[in-house]
């Protein structure tokens, strides 16, 4: 194969127009079937849903800065934390990388046209606008006092507020999950380009192969218990209500069935990106990438097998604990796995801190610590002490917005010029990665003391000698906003004064480097044939990166 | 790639073929995988259900004994005969697709959906039989008929749960808000003759050592609100199923489907065959099991 130029790949054949004014009209916007707009649709809205469950955040923040409850009455307190994880979870996380980046990005990876289905992939959006908008009618009606994780008989019994509406918004919303990845599973089986093995995959599709795995069999199992807490809630039959014969653990075996799972669609999408970022940032061939691959696959059928983890002092019995608890401790294993290769790549590579990057280091940190801190609360004696303390709070927001929310951020920041065409100011990139990064240890760092102290989460006030670290961590929480709205600006700012970004700013030799920027609708001029390996940087990968390289480097000195 | 090039009039696009896609092989597999794991995601959501059942029957064999019991086996299991014979129609209809042959495809999409309509229709019936007999769990959703004041007395000569006997219930049907009735708890008595409770089912059904009619009414509701959104679930998938088939009889009218392009057809009919199963195992957990209990 000849080989083409690194820095423009795609220019050639530059087609006149691209899939952003490929029709401009909002029709064209609101029946397409491009998975790139309906990527961008996703990104807007998911953004949206994110400011509001980071305002909910912010309110949660000031209230604790006194160790009174003043700023909040208790119920409304209740409110404010409940909507804010189910905004987060159900709306933002679960969403937000495979629906935004993954819908982007994997059929021009594997050198698609489209995913195989897009009109369900279109349905998948107007069912998750669909659940939004039926959340968002119940959060202004009153909203919701349960905790995101409904916990019965509350829920069913003795709460005032709006469950039903809710619980269906989130069995309604489930079904854009279960859509979005069951779409990945066959696009990702049938519409590999000639010559795309499973195994020149890039590993960010590989993350979200596992990723629909989980969406598709997971999901229905918390339809059917949303559902069942809705007809439970209207009729009052008992099914979770104990004073006429039911059973509320079942409940929580049955939520969590799921919801653990649901952890790992939070992220393995996140994993996936960073195995991107490390290896291009490294510029070096990804180690160990079959152990890569398959411990998402691992992590997956294992995620299934852990949810009594939750449910240690609920009244399980102490031997269903104690397999739960092994289980859960063999599930580290994959995560593991994934954490060494990252690092064995980083080791002599030739590694540029580009702002993506800060993101792929940032994640390395808070999610070692995240998923060490979860071995504490898989460990069924210590974790008698921890549950419902801010340590299990601080545990799962290292690993939610420490992993996910710093691999979205560092993916969007990635493929932004891929994206848009555009390059964002790496000036104020970096300066807002340091603040998210310094700003979110700083919020939850704290909480993990305050829960080893025995702090218990979800209430409004707190004794005096709690206050320090709370300050501590609320000032952390200003910083981190500040950090998580900077972005919003620079980003919008590249969109109108950026420079070009051209094909292939990073000089990476990836299938979606190799299409014109933005791409256009068909995603390739002309349909690629795959000759090379993932991530391979050489010669053999068909790009001229050292020409392209000497180029750069005598139009910059002139 | 170089036909591309040419003007789009004189490509030759396949019948059905969808844009995104090289050839019809690809969109078949496509949509197949697609299809099967649309089911796979099925499973898991009457998976949930379905261990909901196992929870509350090996908690209250008993009640849900007594329960199935209740049930009319003779209009499950013929529902199950019109089901197996529509999947044979099924099948055949996706057989004569194959061939080719319109004229039998649109008579077995027709039968097809008759026997979809027939197991409907005999849901309903049942459906109404709980309506009358104030077995529907939720309050208010059951048939109100006021207390005869004439007859007030009749109300006083209140026997045992347990010495209610089978059917006797039903003449003297009152029920003046529709809420869930079931007097008969003569299992529990029959079980705790022979020991067969369960741990659960001697705290659940007694107070005070004696048997409690109200609690064992109680956990004869669970299994009367499972079976009603287990079936009730599944019909609503009938349901759907049968405007699949109302748009495949259209578009076979149509001549849509030839031995080249029958993915539609075929798809359809994995979906019918589901449901079928499903129903498969709804009907001996439902409506069997525990009948040795009483027969
Ligand atoms: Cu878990």
């Amino acid at each position: 194969m000849q080989t083409q130029d690194a820095i423009t790949p795609g220019y050639a054949m530059r087609p006149k127009l691209n899939y952003l004014n490929n029709g401009t009209t909002l029709k064209s916007w609101l029946l397409t079937k491009d998975h790139k707009r309906i990527a961008i649709m996703y990104l807007i809205t998911v953004s949206l849903f994110f400011m509001m469950g980071g305002l909910y955040a912010a309110t949660i923040r000031l209230e604790l800065l006194t160790p009174a409850s003043d700023l909040l009455e208790t119920g409304t307190y209740n409110k404010v934390f409940t909507q804010h994880g189910i905004l987060m979870i159900f709306f933002f996380l679960i969403p937000s990388i495979p629906a935004v980046l993954g819908n982007f990005l994997i059929p021009i990876m594997i050198g698609a046209k489209d995913l195989a289905l897009p009109r369900i992939n279109l349905l998948s959006l107007y069912i998750y606008w669909l659940a939004g908008g039926m959340a968002l009618w119940a959060l202004m009606q009153g909203g919701v006092d349960t905790g995101w994780t409904f916990y019965t008989p509350y829920s069913t019994t003795f709460s005032n507020s709006y469950v039903m509406a809710v619980g269906l918004a989130i069995f309604i919303n489930g079904f854009s999950s279960i859509l979005t990845g069951l779409n990945f599973i066959v696009t990702i089986h049938t519409m590999r380009a000639p010559g795309m093995t499973w195994f020149r995959l890039p590993l960010f599709v590989w993350a979200h192969y596992a990723v629909s795995l989980v969406m598709v069999l997971g999901t229905p199992v918390i339809a059917i218990t949303t559902l069942l807490l809705a007809i439970e809630r209207i009729s009052h039959v008992g099914i979770f209500d104990p004073s006429i014969g039911g059973d509320p653990i079942l409940f929580q075996h049955l939520f969590w069935f799921y919801s653990h799972p649901a952890v790992y669609i939070m992220i393995l999408p996140g994993m996936g990106v960073i195995s991107e970022l490390i290896s291009s940032f490294s510029r070096k061939k990804i180690f160990g990438y079959e152990f890569v691959a398959f411990s998402s696959i691992a992590i997956a059928v294992f995620g299934f097998l852990v949810w009594g983890h939750h449910l240690f002092v609920s009244g399980q019995s102490m031997y269903a604990g104690m397999v739960f608890s092994f289980l859960t401790m063999v599930v580290a294993v994959p995560s593991a796995i994934k954490m060494f290769n990252w690092a064995a790549t980083l080791y002599k590579g030739s590694i540029s801190f580009d702002t993506p990057m800060l993101y792929g280091i940032g994640f390395m940190g808070l999610f070692l610590i995240g998923g060490l801190t979860g071995l504490f609360l898989g460990a069924i004696g210590l974790t008698v002490h921890l549950t419902d303390t801010y340590f299990v709070v601080a545990h799962f927001h290292y690993v939610m917005v420490g992993g996910q929310v710093i691999a979205y951020l560092g993916g969007i920041h990635y493929w932004w010029p891929k994206m848009t065409g555009k390059m964002y100011s790496e000036f104020w990139g970096k300066i807002s990665a340091m603040l998210v990064f310094v700003g979110f240890n700083l919020t939850f760092f704290p909480q993990f003391l305050l829960g080893y102290q025995g702090m218990p989460r979800r209430y409004a006030a707190y004794p005096e000698e709690f206050q320090v670290l709370n300050i501590f961590s609320t000032a952390g929480a200003s910083v981190l906003g500040i950090g998580l709205v900077m972005p919003v600006i620079y980003l919008g700012h590249s969109l109108i004064f950026g420079k070009d970004a051209g094909d292939n700013p990073w000089l990476l030799p990836g299938l979606e480097w190799r299409t014109t920027s933005p791409p256009p609708t068909e995603n390739f001029a002309v349909m690629p044939v795959v000759t090379w390996e993932a991530y391979e940087y050489g010669e053999e990968s068909g790009l001229d990166v050292e020409a392209a390289k000497r180029r750069l480097a005598v139009e910059a000195a002139t | 790639m170089s036909t591309h090039e040419t003007s789009d009039k004189f490509v030759y696009h396949e019948p059905g073929l969808q844009h995104q896609f090289e050839d019809m092989g690809q969109q078949e597999e496509s949509v197949s995988i697609g299809m099967w794991a649309f089911l796979a995601q099925e499973i898991m959501f009457f998976g949930g259900l379905f261990t909901a059942y196992l929870v509350f029957r090996s908690k209250y064999p008993m009640a849900f004994a007594a329960g199935s019991n209740h049930l009319n086996a003779f209009w499950g299991g013929l529902n199950t005969l019109v089901l197996i014979v529509s999947s044979l129609t099924m099948a055949l209809t996706v057989y004569y697709a194959q061939k080719g042959n319109r004229n039998m495809q649109v008579i077995l999409i027709m039968l097809t959906m008759f026997f979809g309509s027939v197991f409907l229709g005999v849901k309903a019936i049942e459906y109404t039989d709980k309506y009358n007999h104030g077995i529907v769990p939720v309050t208010g959703l059951n048939k109100v008929v006021k207390a005869d004041t004439k007859s007030e007395h009749a109300e006083v000569k209140e026997k045992p749960c347990y010495e209610v006997s089978h059917g006797e219930e039903e003449e003297e049907y009152v029920n003046p808000r529709g809420e869930f009735q079931w007097k008969d708890c003569s299992l529990v008595k029959l079980a705790q003759d022979h020991n067969y409770l369960t741990s659960a089912e001697k705290i659940g059904y007694f107070s005070n050592g004696e048997i409690d009619a109200d609690k064992f009414r109680d956990k004869v509701r669970i299994f009367f609100f499972l079976y009603f959104v287990m079936t009730g679930l599944h019909a609503l998938h009938m349901i759907v199923g049968l405007g699949l088939m109302t748009w495949l009889l259209w578009t076979a009218w149509k001549k849509y489907y030839s031995a080249d392009y029958y993915m539609p057809v075929e798809m359809s009919g994995l979906y019918w065959h589901f449901v079928d199963i499903v129903w498969i195992f709804l009907f001996p957990l439902l409506y069997l099991l525990g009948r040795h209990f009483m027969h």
